[in-house]
């Protein structure tokens, strides 16, 4: 069982951390306030998450403008998509 | 395990709530039918059962027709945009979002070509194939926007496009294949859709 759970990324653990991956597996990018809506969580504790996942680097930052408007989108990085990958193979090896 | 069974709940939910349009209500399909089928009662026993009873010319029957079938329209998409609205506020979402503005195109853009198409059928007098044209092209629009929404539209898109396709094979029974189609199926539709997914919740 041990290696099992060790397999389990420390990474993930927080419920915002594992909703953002999961909305950016399915979604090309989404901005920082579709994000917000989606997960029903505070500006501050979705930018703190983001930034944790973007130090990990599995997440990254497009920042441009749409009309004179700043907008701030994220996409998942290969890195990303692997570790969320082994990350739900783990947690169905657990459920099994 | 508890909590990682949570976990694979959660990443579920995101997936879906991110790329869906779940605020469909199966409501909107039902009355949409019930518009339907007074529409087509309306054009069938006003019109087209005796043409001789009224002394229309055959371009003021097209417009009657026209503008039967854009007040059915309008009603459903009233219906449609209301329900969505409630839904959506029930469940806490905003309506419009990206994917909202992603399943409008995807269903706009086969209607659109469709509605125009029909209607030159319409204008050149050609009655007869425009039950055939608005079903066929109304069953692609369903099938194309189904992968952002209920799996149920998809089987209503292909039951859409048969009943036009038979329409058009039996030309002269049109109104009997319109009616079933959009006001029957939305109905039967509706029902099911509105147990599955809004009463049980």
């Amino acid at each position: 069982m041990k290696s099992i759970i060790s397999k389990l990324n420390k990474g993930f653990e927080s419920r915002v951390r594992l909703g953002i991956m999961s909305v950016l597996m399915v979604n090309d990018s989404m901005d920082f306030n579709a994000l917000k809506d989606l997960l029903e969580v505070t500006d501050g504790n979705l930018a703190s998450h983001l930034k944790a996942l973007e130090g990990l680097g599995y997440i990254h930052t497009v920042k441009q403008f749409i009309g004179r408007k700043p907008n701030t989108s994220y996409e998942i990085t290969s890195a990303g998509r692997e570790s969320f990958s082994e990350h739900l193979k783990a947690l169905e090896e657990l459920l099994k | 395990m508890d909590k990682q069974l949570e976990d694979l709940k959660v990443i579920r939910e995101m997936m879906e709530k991110s790329t869906k349009f779940l605020s469909l209500s199966g409501l909107s399909g039902v009355l949409a039918g019930l518009t339907a089928m007074c529409g087509a009662a309306f054009a069938y026993f006003y019109l087209l059962r005796n043409p001789e009873a009224t002394d229309y010319t055959k371009f003021q029957e097209m417009i009657i027709l026209l503008a039967d079938a854009l007040i059915v329209l309008g009603i459903s998409i009233g219906f449609a945009i209301y329900f969505s609205w409630k839904k959506a506020k029930k469940s806490n979402q905003k309506l419009l979002n990206k994917v909202t503005y992603k399943t409008l195109y995807h269903l706009g853009l086969p209607l659109i070509a469709g509605g125009i198409f029909s209607l030159v059928f319409l204008l050149r007098g050609d009655i007869e194939m425009v039950a055939s044209s608005t079903l066929l092209f109304y069953g692609l629009a369903l099938v194309n926007v189904s992968k952002f929404t209920y799996p149920e539209v998809h089987y209503l898109g292909i039951t859409e496009i048969i009943l036009g396709l038979l329409s058009a094979i039996f030309l002269y029974h049109g109104i009997i294949f319109w009616t079933i189609g959009f006001g029957f199926c939305h109905i039967l539709y509706g029902v099911l859709m509105y147990i599955k997914y809004d009463v049980t919740k």
